[in-house]
């Protein structure tokens, strides 16, 4: 899957660039042109890319904080119905006392928060993925490629755009 | 402190001594290629010992927890001392990979893999202790919290129960953080290699691909988990001060002991790290990634750190002193004088005072130096929590009582097949994943521009 | 819970049936799955495993049937009450009906239960073959073989038996001269130096019963009373009396030897005279008090030569301080002195006691806390013995029978009994145990244990206490009277005589003429109602009238006289567990420590700090003692209460036979004694030379640090503060340690405050019930430190002995222990004195292990107990480290299979759990005990009565210094005792809520 060989391929125009300020060049031309849903590859987040698309903010910290919170709750709550369930006196101590479970509310906040946290990427990142896009194993070394998804009606132009741009490569995927 | 702001772009040639992106990646994979014998011999050795180890604790499962030296009233000793001492040693690795990534200090990106990894089997070595030292070891799920047939739930107010806790949290978390870390490197690696080892790594990339998509999502997880193993760093250790500090015995009873054990934990972490990362940058011929400004940088906290512990030591003792009762005066002068007088002063010197060699900015850039101190740390770290348990529960209230400790074969065995099982983890991990981060130090080496200088 | 009842209080049945019920019992005891093991080592083999469908009347599964019988063990004959659960003997306790013990056991008593079940018993008859070896016979093959030697022996027969006076020591008696042989009664700690002095003061050849429970004043000159002196059980109940803090006041007790015993350490002063001075001391004091109290002339004029000058010349102690305790003996009324244990009984002992004699005499406590008429028994003196060895050496001994004796060990290698022996053409004993006579003899005919046959005992006049058999014998064993009754008729001629059919029958004879005596009309109620009370107890008689004897006055001091050279004077003493050595086959008494130096299993030698000093000795260094007679070695012990001339070692160890636990246990102190010259055994009577070898052995001690560090462990109250009503706080305050300041007012009141709000956030479920709390008072000024409590512990919970290795790890596990802490004695010329303290599980009300615990396996019940449960424990030992009171106890091996070897495990109590390996374990407050009363209660449809069970410390102790009860009970003994002013909690500045309350100790404030 990582090459995207197995299957039907998404059509569209596949550049690699060398030069990080021409992939940048190239994105904003294609989205001005009227590209939204292109794909960029590259080895490290790099912030001029991320400013040429204008990400939105990742939805990633709902989860985090959902997760967090069910993790306190369920502490506090398992605890002190645990201790009410089975009534024994210790130490002369209250049967449900909250300052000891504190420490387990705390554990479980922070054990939760981070599992959802990784759920929501797996689900975000790699689930919603976008797939069968075509795919050069030079992006995870030093080449940054940018996919346009285009019909063989506009796929001309868009490779003229991206070798104008400096793409040392443009590849056209065929429907 | 700004926790949002961008990583910073600015080029640290003490950080990375020129490099190019493709250099970096063929650089990381060479250090995957087939193992040398050195390596091999570090790796039969460390498996040798795990397996005494082993041995050791099969015999205690089978007579009874006799065999080790334990000498009423000191019901802990050596297991809880080395328990205790591996939990500390991962603190280092989550200080360095998470709070320094919120401080955007550049310098960990070439260390926070190793010293993450650190953490990750630390901790996995502690975790063994809880079972290894009880006497019914084939009943430890009982601490567990779960439903069973006669409705029995464990006692939340046990600080050992906070510990299973604190414990599995921070296993979970920690390691959960270094496979997120690792998915992009192994990406990388990826589309080097061929065969089956691609295979194995293809599947192990989880279909990375380094989409601006994932990109968005990733640096934010990234951050989440970065912002909640941060507490974690003083939470752990804390608790396991509780299970000292929540109970009565002179030398325990202590309320700087959260603190008190927290900074002890960085401090031997970070002795560790350096243990560790002297021999691997040369083996692995990373020197270009981890330069001597690392362990400079090491040094500075392993010297903060420490200085901490020389101040706790000092407060110790004053709050015994000063708290007027007798239990809390004899258990200090004891440790002193008393015995067991050898084991309190081989903490104090190889914590307090030889840490302080680390004033001087010789000593911190001279790697033997550096490394002869990281040991010297080691064994201090060790002795302390000896000193804590053993010599604390050895005369407590009840002289009638008193004791002095004794250490057998038993100890020995387990103590060693700690290290063994750690090593072997550590090796093993080495040399099958980048031990360098290949992804976060391309983010700071610029990639060619075709306007020459050209920065908008 | 607990019905006590005869075997056979079923009318009509006959001793036969009682047999047969035994025997039903057994095989009950095999349906009862806990006592395969029974069935496997009984004599009767069950054959078919009967179901209980028809229920036996007085066996109830489950319930404790009691029998009531007599200790053994030593001459004092105490009564006991035998705790039998389907079929087995479990426990040993005292019969409160009985006048010796009044319903309390000493340790070595209680361990008398594993004589029974002891691995080193004699399995079955056997012979001695051509190759020295023994083999196993029939009893009839031994019956015969004994009857035909006993025929052609002729007259040439001698008998050796214990003392031990009663039914069976007539028949042996009568037996032996029909044979026309002769019989020698002899123990080895007899008092004979006692009664030679009463012949010589009083002209009566007896021991007399010594009351200490009235006397005001107490004076022991080396006179063991607390340890092995005469009747210890008794001795240590009416010192309690005396000396704890009853109506206002204490008697005081003072003791003069060169060491100090466990007696000793009881003392309020100790006089530390040179060994085999305290005649004069004795003679001064007597001189003292009968100026002061005017005795007859011719006493006056003996005594007058001797006065405290002269003492303070002879003994060290200055004159002042002789006269001093002379005055005040004198105006205590009544008082009493006691002399002659074994620790002082050199050659001059018999004059020491007619010195004391004379001072009781003048001090006017003869008939008063002397009480002769009781005639205690005694054996027939060392000289019998002697005569005995002359007669073999002669030739005159063809057979000898020995029975219940062990000459072998118990005397002196020089005095040559061994070479004697081998003279003798045939041997036999009636041992239970293979000792070391047992192991020369030829023929081994081995007896019932006394809880397993019929028998009586007349320790003193007017007590006649029973025997019966308890439970089916444990091995093929048979009760000697029964042996002797089958020799006689197999051997006919002169033993034709002896014709009842059982031993058990010539007993019931035997007391049908007693009843006859006493005019009793129902000879057989007679005999049940003595079955079940455990003998006929006639009230004491007046104390027979006494006058002095002409030779009453001729007493003397004579500088004490020791054989051989060496700075040092060996003193040698019985072991307070192990008595003459009798006890070293048992692992309780060898694992509950020695009560002076608390160590364990193994001999020691004692010496002084300053001979530590000057010798540059140190705890466990091996010292190599030599005397003209021999030599031994022995790690060394520093022991305070020792004079600086005297090295001691205590007698009992160094047994070659004896069974495994006994064997090769280390050395054998009277290896290093001469022959005894004279017509007693002289246990004082020789100088050694002491000698630092290079070797090193660790002591298995319980003692950790024997100092309190000023932390109010053991405290104790001076009795003018005492007498005031003050609290040791006030008594302390008002002896001016101001630093010591109690709480101020508000902080008092804040944490008062606080803890009731905290037991109020407590109160859910169960905790809300108005249930009895429990709780337990120790007197201190009571406590002995004798540990009999200790021993009943270990019985009744199931107590793993460790043995020696663990104990050199500080892992034993008693439940219940005695520290004894050493009070002054730091600087040269202080004195040094002891305080004990029992430590057990205090059941805090906040206790510090509970909260620990991950698993609630340690947790508050209810009824105010801590709980332990040792199925949900995991063994992670916070609990341990968290108690401050150190009374928690782990198991750290497989105890439970190393403690019982076979048959000991028939011992254990079926009422508790044996802890497996891997789990914590303590004090329960018996809980068993508890819960037995509340059902029984619960069936009976009543609360439970105070006082209607106790735990078994409190049961056993012979001072009766523990109290356990209900705390909530207003009328109850425990809560009325914890208002006792003198009441405090250990460590209780730590607010654990102890529920155990101690009464600080009662000091004499010497005013010099």
């Amino acid at each position: 899957m990582a090459t995207g060989k197995r299957g039907r391929r998404a059509p569209g125009v596949l550049a690699s660039f060398v030069h990080v300020d021409a992939a940048v060049d190239a994105i904003r031309a294609l989205r001005a042109r009227g590209h939204r849903n292109l794909v960029v590859y590259s080895a490290a987040p790099f912030h001029e890319i991320e400013e040429a698309l204008d990400q939105s903010v990742s939805p990633v910290r709902l989860f985090t904080l959902i997760g967090g919170l069910t993790g306190c709750a369920a502490g506090f709550g398992m605890t002190i119905w645990m201790s009410l369930d089975w009534p024994l006196l210790v130490g002369g101590k209250t049967i449900a006392s909250i300052p000891p479970y504190v420490v387990i509310a705390f554990e479980l906040t922070i054990l939760l928060g981070a599992l959802s946290t990784v759920t929501a990427v797996a689900l975000l990142s790699v689930l919603m993925g976008k797939r069968g896009i075509s795919y050069d194993p030079a992006y995870s070394d030093d080449q940054i490629g940018v996919f346009v998804p285009a019909g063989s009606d506009q796929a001309g132009p868009v490779e003229q755009l991206l070798r104008s741009a400096g793409a040392v490569e443009v590849r056209r995927d065929a429907a | 402190m700004a926790v949002v702001a961008p990583p910073s772009r600015a080029i640290r040639p003490e950080l990375v001594i020129n490099q190019t992106h493709a250099a970096v990646t063929r650089d990381v994979v060479a250090t995957l290629e087939p193992a040398s014998r050195g390596y091999l011999l570090l790796l039969g050795l460390a498996v040798a010992m795990f397996l005494g180890g082993l041995t050791t604790f099969l015999i205690l499962v089978k007579d009874g927890l006799g065999h080790a030296g334990y000498t009423p009233p000191a019901f802990w000793s050596v297991y809880i001392t080395t328990f205790v001492f591996w939990i500390g040693i991962g603190h280092a690795g989550t200080l360095i990979s998470a709070i320094l990534f919120l401080f955007r200090s550049p310098w960990r990106t070439a260390v926070y893999r190793s010293t993450e990894a650190m953490t990750v089997f630390a901790v996995m070595t502690a975790a063994l202790f809880p079972i290894i030292h009880i006497g019914r070891q084939w009943v430890f799920y009982w601490l567990l919290p779960y439903p069973n047939q006669r409705w029995l739930w464990p006692n939340f107010k046990s600080p050992l129960i906070w510990d299973v806790f604190a414990i599995s949290t921070y296993f979970t978390v920690s390691s959960t953080f270094l496979v997120f870390g690792l998915i992009p490197d192994v990406a990388a690696v990826r589309d080097k290699v061929t065969g089956w080892r691609k295979q194995v790594y293809t599947l192990a990339s989880a279909g990375w691909q380094g989409t601006d998509n994932q990109w968005r999502h990733y640096s934010r997880a990234y951050l989440y988990l970065a912002a909640l193993a941060t507490p974690l760093v003083l939470s752990v250790h804390s608790v396991v001060s509780w299970d000292f500090a929540a109970s009565i015995v002179p030398g325990w009873h202590g309320t700087i002991f959260a603190p008190y054990f927290v900074a002890g934990a960085i401090y031997s972490g970070l002795g560790m790290v350096i243990t560790l990362l002297v021999p691997l940058r040369r083996t692995l011929r990373i020197e270009h990634m981890i330069t001597d400004y690392h362990f400079d940088n090491l040094a500075k906290l392993t010297l903060l750190t420490g200085s901490i512990l020389f101040y706790a030591y000092g407060m110790e003792y004053f709050v015994g002193w000063y708290s007027g009762s007798t239990f809390e005066q004899t258990t200090f002068y004891r440790r002193a004088f008393g015995s067991m007088w050898w084991a309190g002063w081989t903490m104090i010197i190889c914590n307090a005072f030889v840490s302080q060699l680390l004033w001087f900015r010789k000593i911190r850039t001279n790697l033997t130096a550096l490394f002869v101190i990281s040991i010297f740390i080691n064994l201090g770290m060790w002795f302390e929590r000896f000193v804590i348990i053993v010599s604390s529960l050895s005369n407590d209230y009840i002289p009638w009582a008193w004791s002095n400790a004794n250490i057998t074969w038993a100890d020995w065995g387990i103590l060693l097949g700690s290290f063994g099982w750690f090593a072997m983890w550590f090796l093993l991990f080495a040399k099958s994943f980048p031990i360098v981060a290949i992804q976060e130090i391309k983010e700071m080496i610029p990639l060619p521009r075709k306007r020459v200088g050209g920065q908008h | 819970m607990a019905q006590r009842m005869t075997p056979d209080n079923k009318p009509g049945s006959t001793p036969e049936s009682t047999m047969d019920r035994r025997k039903f019992l057994t095989v009950v005891g095999a349906t009862s799955g806990g006592a395969l093991a029974l069935s496997g080592c009984s004599t009767s083999r069950v054959e078919k495993l009967v179901p209980y469908l028809v229920q036996s009347e007085d066996q109830i599964p489950g319930v404790a049937t009691w029998y009531a019988s007599t200790c053994t063990e030593c001459e004092a004959g105490c009564g006991l009450h035998v705790r039998t659960r389907e079929g087995r003997a479990v426990k040993l306790e005292g019969n409160p009906e009985h006048p010796v013990n009044q319903g309390k056991l000493c340790s070595r008593g209680q361990a008398s239960l594993q004589g029974l079940y002891n691995p080193g018993r004699i399995k079955a008859p056997m012979v001695r073959s051509a190759d020295g070896r023994f083999s196993e016979i029939t009893w009839d093959d031994a019956i015969a073989r004994l009857s035909a030697k006993l025929t052609e022996a002729g007259g040439k027969v001698a008998v050796l038996s214990g003392a031990g006076r009663g039914t069976f020591s007539d028949l042996l008696a009568a037996w032996t001269s029909a044979l026309g042989g002769r019989l020698v009664r002899w123990s080895p700690l007899d008092p004979e130096p006692v009664r030679a002095a009463n012949r010589q003061v009083f002209g009566l050849d007896q021991l007399p019963a010594h009351d200490f429970g009235s006397a005001k004043y107490i004076l022991s000159f080396g006179a063991d009373f607390l340890d092995t002196w005469l009747s210890p059980t008794e001795n240590q109940r009416g010192f309690a009396d005396a000396h704890g803090f009853a109506d206002g006041d204490v008697a005081k007790f003072v003791y003069a030897a060169p060491r100090m015993d466990l007696t000793g350490l009881n003392a309020d002063e100790w006089l530390a005279t040179r060994p085999g001075t305290e005649t004069a001391l004795a003679l001064a004091i007597a001189n003292v008090v009968a100026g002061l109290r005017g005795a007859a002339a011719p006493v006056t004029a003996a005594l007058s030569r001797f006065t405290p000058a002269m003492a303070a010349q002879e003994t060290g102690i200055p004159a002042e301080r002789i006269e001093r305790i002379a005055k005040e003996f004198a105006a205590a009324q009544p008082s009493l002195a006691v002399a002659g244990g074994i620790g002082a009984q050199h050659a001059g002992a018999a004059q020491l006691c007619a010195a004391v004699n004379l001072l009781n005499y003048v001090a006017g406590n003869i008939g008063q806390t002397v009480r002769f008429g009781a005639e205690l028994d005694a054996g027939d003196g060392y000289i019998a013995l002697a005569r005995l060895g002359a007669a073999i050496d002669g030739g005159q001994v063809a057979v000898l029978l020995v029975h219940d004796a062990n000459p072998v060990y118990t005397l002196p290698k020089a005095a040559g009994f061994v070479e004697r022996l081998t003279k003798v053409p045939f041997k036999v004993a009636t041992a239970l145990f293979l000792d070391e006579t047992a192991a020369r003899c030829d023929l081994l005919l081995p007896q019932h244990h006394a809880l397993e046959r019929w028998d009586d005992l007349a320790p003193r006049s007017g007590v006649r206490s029973l025997m019966q058999p308890v439970m089916e014998p444990v091995f093929n064993t048979r009760p000697a009277g029964d042996i002797l009754l089958q020799v006689s008729r197999k051997a006919g001629g002169a033993l034709a005589g002896f014709t009842a059919p059982t031993w058990e029958a010539h007993l019931r004879g035997r007391w049908q003429a007693l009843a006859a005596e006493r005019k009793e009309a129902d000879a057989e109620g007679f005999w049940r109602a003595s079955l079940q009370r455990g003998g006929v107890f006639d009230e004491p008689a007046a104390p027979a009238p006494v006058a002095l004897a002409g030779s009453a006055t001729d007493v003397a001091y004579a500088k004490p006289a020791f054989e051989g050279k060496g700075d040092f004077v060996f003193l040698t003493y019985p072991h307070a567990n192990l008595h003459d050595g009798r006890g070293t086959n048992k692992p309780w008494l060898l694992e509950n420590a020695d009560p002076v130096t608390k160590i364990t299993w193994h001999s020691w030698v004692e010496v002084s700090p300053e001979t530590a000093k000057t010798l540059d000795i140190r705890n466990g260094e091996i010292l190599r003692l030599t005397s003209a007679a021999g030599a031994v070695e022995a790690p060394a012990y520093i022991h305070p209460g020792l004079h600086p001339d005297v090295v001691a070692m205590p007698l009992g160890f160094g047994h070659t036979e004896y069974g495994a636990y006994a064997q090769g246990r280390g050395v054998n102190a009277l290896d290093l004694l001469g022959a005894p010259i004279g017509d007693f055994m002289t246990y004082l009577s020789t100088r050694v030379t002491l000698e630092k070898t290079d070797g090193f052995r660790k002591l298995a001690t319980v003692e950790g640090v024997p100092r309190q560090l000023g932390r109010g462990i053991a405290e104790a109250i001076p009795l003018a503060a005492a007498k005031r009503g003050l609290t040791v706080k006030e008594a302390y305050l008002e002896e001016g340690h101001g630093e010591h300041e109690v709480n101020p007012e508000r902080e008092v009141a804040a944490l008062k405050g606080w803890s009731e709000q905290q037991f109020q956030m407590t109160r859910h479920g169960d905790y809300t019930r108005d249930l009895p709390q429990w709780g337990m008072a120790i007197d201190l000024a009571r406590c002995t430190g004798c540990q009999a409590c200790v021993t009943a512990c270990y019985a009744e919970n199931n107590i793993p002995t460790v043995g020696e290795q663990e104990i050199l790890k500080g892992r034993e596990m008693t439940w219940l222990r005695i520290e004894r802490y050493w009070e002054g004695g730091e600087e040269p010329g202080e004195p040094v004195s002891a305080r004990f303290v029992p430590m057990l599980c205090q059941h805090c009300a906040n206790a510090p292990c509970e909260p620990v615990c991950p698993v609630y396996a340690a947790y508050h019940t209810a009824d105010g107990l801590n709980g332990q449960v040792y199925n949900r424990c995991v063994g992670t030992r916070y609990c341990a480290n968290n108690c401050p009171y150190k009374v928690r106890y782990f198991n750290w091996y497989k105890y439970n299979e190393m403690a019982w070897p076979e048959p000991l495990q028939l011992q254990l109590n079926p009422d508790v759990t044996v802890r497996a390996r891997g789990v914590m374990e303590k004090c329960t407050f018996c809980i068993q005990r508890i819960r037995g009363a509340q059902n029984q209660a619960r069936l009976e449809d009543r609360p439970i009565r105070d006082g209607e069970f106790t735990t078994a410390c409190a049961q056993a102790c012979p001072s009766d210094a523990i109290a356990f009860g209900n705390v909530r009970d207003p009328e109850g003994r425990v809560a009325a005792i914890k208002q006792d002013p003198r009441g405090y909690r250990v460590l209780e500045e730590i607010n654990v809520g102890s529920a155990i309350t101690y009464l600080a100790k009662v000091l004499h404030t010497v005013e010099a």
